[in-house]
């Protein structure tokens, strides 16, 4: 009790009106593993890059890309442990929603919620803010939508957009090579294109991980449908 | 934590306790709550599970629902017959199937029917029976085909048939005289059909309609209806009144108009100042 | 007696071809004397939606305010219309939020869908609500009401042949109950235009 008196934010306004936590952890998320989100005219897809230190990693056991409900699905770039805290808050906010409404909850709505607990985390006491910057894919009124929720609590529409390391030579790429006209299958070779630029060493399906989502709802691909477009890219 | 709640808290709330007591105690009886009634049976298979219901609810002696759905999605693998009160067994199916769903997507692996047990018993557990639903529960996990029937305070049995409701009696009956072990599913259905319209035509708190749900490793067929057990019969006569019949004082008309057209054109360049 | 008697009041709702019905009667009373003739229990919650309220009128005014309250935040933060569906939702949700100590109310919920499907339900005081395909009943006199709205109801009536059904019913069952009746407003949704029509009705 007594400590709580005498504890407060860690984001407390810099004299020039900065908070400098929010940028320290917009750092976090710019040194992060890249991840990529392009929307398609029929559907969304999701790539980000899974690099491990160690040859004796077991790749496929744990992934990055996560279903929240049936058609939506994020991706972060940043902080792994921070990412799995939104995505369980993010899961049961969609459900909540989807008991009071019976309704499945819009991409949007949970976009909102999701940054809503974001910018708590940089106005309430005996927190940090949150180190990752994340990409959520959705399929809902008939059409695709990306956004990008940032640790302030900020989010973004998009219609493609990279996070993370090389994010601004990620984002250049896609400027040249987006076009309203996109097809899915199309998105999914820019996107690892776009993943391509910068990436140090082979890729492979062991070392990269892709979702798309569309009408039929959200779905991370299999390393072997990976493995496929891999060997259409090269 | 949260700054601003914009969805209500869980959880009952119990402001008007208080005076409906008051009322109560001042002789304002409270008005009866729908209840199902109800004929549920559920039957296991040689490949499978099967589960059936009446689809009639009631409140006191009127017909509050002909068509009422009993038969509660939980998971995509599971199902639930539910009877009691209404109300209850809507939402704590419907609870349980969230929670389900949660469970699905943080273990990754398709969800056990015991969860699914554990789960519904230990809410009715802490209602103390206040929650008045009587469930018979079913589905396909990787262990096989489960059958189960939950008490409103908590118990539950395993079974490989079972009943309940207010025609329970009547649809055990059939049960106990015709069930064997590895039915097939065409042998089941016939069984859990006969089963429920015994509950239709011998208890009057059940009737109309025959649900089932079969639930395999490859899938569940949901049949809504089964079988019409009671078709209405055919009208001869329009009551129809004319035009005119009934005598108005007052006219108002509010017209709709279109509120708002959206049309959104995609050929704009991207700008890529930024 | 029955708390859902104290007041008084019935409230139907009816589908028909692309268009939906919904009457109440306006009597309020405590018990058998009747205060007035101008308390409608039906509220209108959005272009082509309804909502009915019979029951404990303490209730009916406590429960339309939440409800008008968590709709309109619902409207604001979603900046969209809701649907009729959503919104039973989101009644029953708050009915069965108060399940060990309900409100004394039956809600009938009447409106057109976004493109012009009819929809009608109705729920108990704790929130297990039916959506059927012909009519829904609530209120002192619903016993009465579903006898008559059983009997006139067709399928695929237009607007003018269900609001001669729907008024039939509530008239003929309101001369069977002495607390409700004394004046009626029927609602006829249709896709362009909203009826309302206030019925001539024996006064005793």
């Amino acid at each position: 009790m007594s400590s709580e008196r005498y504890s407060f934010s860690l984001t407390t306004f810099s004299p020039s009106g900065k908070l400098v936590q929010i940028e320290y952890a917009l750092s976090a998320v710019a040194a992060g593993a890249p991840s990529v989100g392009i929307k398609a005219s029929n559907g969304v897809v999701l790539a980000t890059e899974k690099k491990h230190k160690s040859i004796l990693y077991d790749e496929h056991s744990i992934f990055k890309m996560e279903p929240i409900t049936d058609h939506i699905g994020m991706i972060y770039s940043g902080m792994g442990p921070d990412y799995r805290i939104l995505v369980k808050r993010a899961r049961k906010l969609a459900q909540k929603y989807y008991l009071m409404y019976n309704e499945p909850i819009s991409t949007s709505q949970l976009v909102q919620k999701v940054a809503y607990i974001m910018q708590e985390y940089t106005q309430s006491g005996g927190v940090r803010p949150f180190g990752v910057s994340l990409l959520v894919a959705g399929w809902d009124s008939d059409r695709p939508h990306l956004f990008q929720c940032d640790p302030s609590g900020a989010y973004f529409a998009w219609k493609a957009t990279a996070l993370g390391r090389n994010h601004t030579n990620g984002k250049s790429f896609l400027e040249k090579r987006y076009s309203e006209e996109l097809e899915l299958e199309d998105a999914i070779h820019t996107a690892i294109l776009t993943l391509k630029e910068g990436f140090e060493g082979q890729m492979t399906a062991d070392n990269i991980e892709i979702a798309i989502c569309n009408a039929q709802g959200f779905k991370r691909l299999t390393p072997a449908e990976v493995k496929d477009y891999l060997a259409n890219v090269n | 934590m949260a700054l601003l709640p914009d969805l209500p808290k869980g959880g009952f709330v119990f402001e008007n306790f208080q005076r409906n007591e008051f009322l109560k105690a001042k002789g304002f009886r409270a008005p009866k709550a729908t209840k199902t009634g109800t004929t549920i049976v559920g039957c296991l298979v040689k490949d499978g599970v099967i589960l059936g219901a009446d689809t009639r609810a009631t409140s006191g002696s009127v017909i509050a629902d002909k068509y009422s759905d009993k038969i509660h999605y939980m998971a995509k693998n599971i199902y639930c017959c539910g009877a009691g009160t209404a109300a209850d067994t809507l939402y704590v199916t419907r609870m349980v199937s969230s929670n389900l769903e949660l469970h699905r997507l943080n273990t990754n692996r398709v969800v056990p029917v015991i969860c699914a047990l554990r789960m519904l018993k230990q809410h009715l557990f802490r209602y103390q029976g206040y929650v008045s639903a009587a469930l018979v529960l079913a589905g396909v996990d990787e262990d096989g085909a489960h059958l189960y029937s939950v008490t409103p305070h908590g118990s539950s049995d395993k079974l490989p048939f079972t009943t309940m409701g207010s025609g329970s009696l009547a649809a055990m009956a059939v049960f106990e005289t015709r069930w064997k072990p590895n039915m097939t599913i065409e042998e089941g259905k016939k069984l859990v059909r006969d089963s429920v319209a015994a509950g239709i035509f011998n208890d009057l708190g059940s009737g109309n309609n025959i649900d089932m749900c079969i639930i395999t490793r490859d899938g569940v067929d949901y049949m809504r209806p089964y079988e019409e057990a009671n078709l209405k019969g055919q009208r001869l006569n329009s009551y129809v009144f004319d035009k005119g019949a009934t005598p108005i004082l007052t006219v108002h008309t509010i017209p709709l108009e279109v509120e708002e057209v959206m049309v959104r054109h995609m050929d704009e360049t991207m700008d890529t100042s930024a | 007696m029955s708390i859902m008697n104290y007041n008084g009041g019935v409230v139907i709702a009816m589908k028909g071809k692309d268009c939906v019905a919904i009457a109440t009667d306006t009597r309020l009373g405590v018990r058998s004397l009747t205060l007035t003739t101008d308390f409608p229990k039906v509220f209108q919650m959005g272009p082509t939606l309804f909502l009915g309220l019979p029951g404990l009128a303490t209730d009916t005014m406590t429960v339309y305010q939440r409800l008008r309250f968590r709709l309109n935040m619902y409207e604001l933060r979603e900046n969209k219309r809701v649907r009729p569906q959503v919104f039973t939702s989101m009644v029953s949700n708050l009915l069965y939020e108060r399940r060990f100590g309900p409100y004394f109310v039956e809600p009938v919920v009447a409106g057109l869908d976004k493109d012009g499907t009819p929809y009608i339900a109705s729920m108990d005081l704790i929130g297990s609500y039916q959506e059927p395909e012909d009519i829904c009943v609530a209120g002192t006199c619903s016993e009465q009401a579903y006898g008559m709205a059983e009997a006139l109801w067709e399928k695929d009536m237009d607007a003018d042949k269900l609001f001669e059904a729907i008024s039939q019913s509530l008239m003929n069952a309101c001369d069977r109950d002495a607390i409700s009746g004394q004046g009626a407003i029927v609602h006829i949704v249709e896709k362009n235009k909203i009826t309302t029509k206030t019925l001539k009705m024996r006064m005793d």
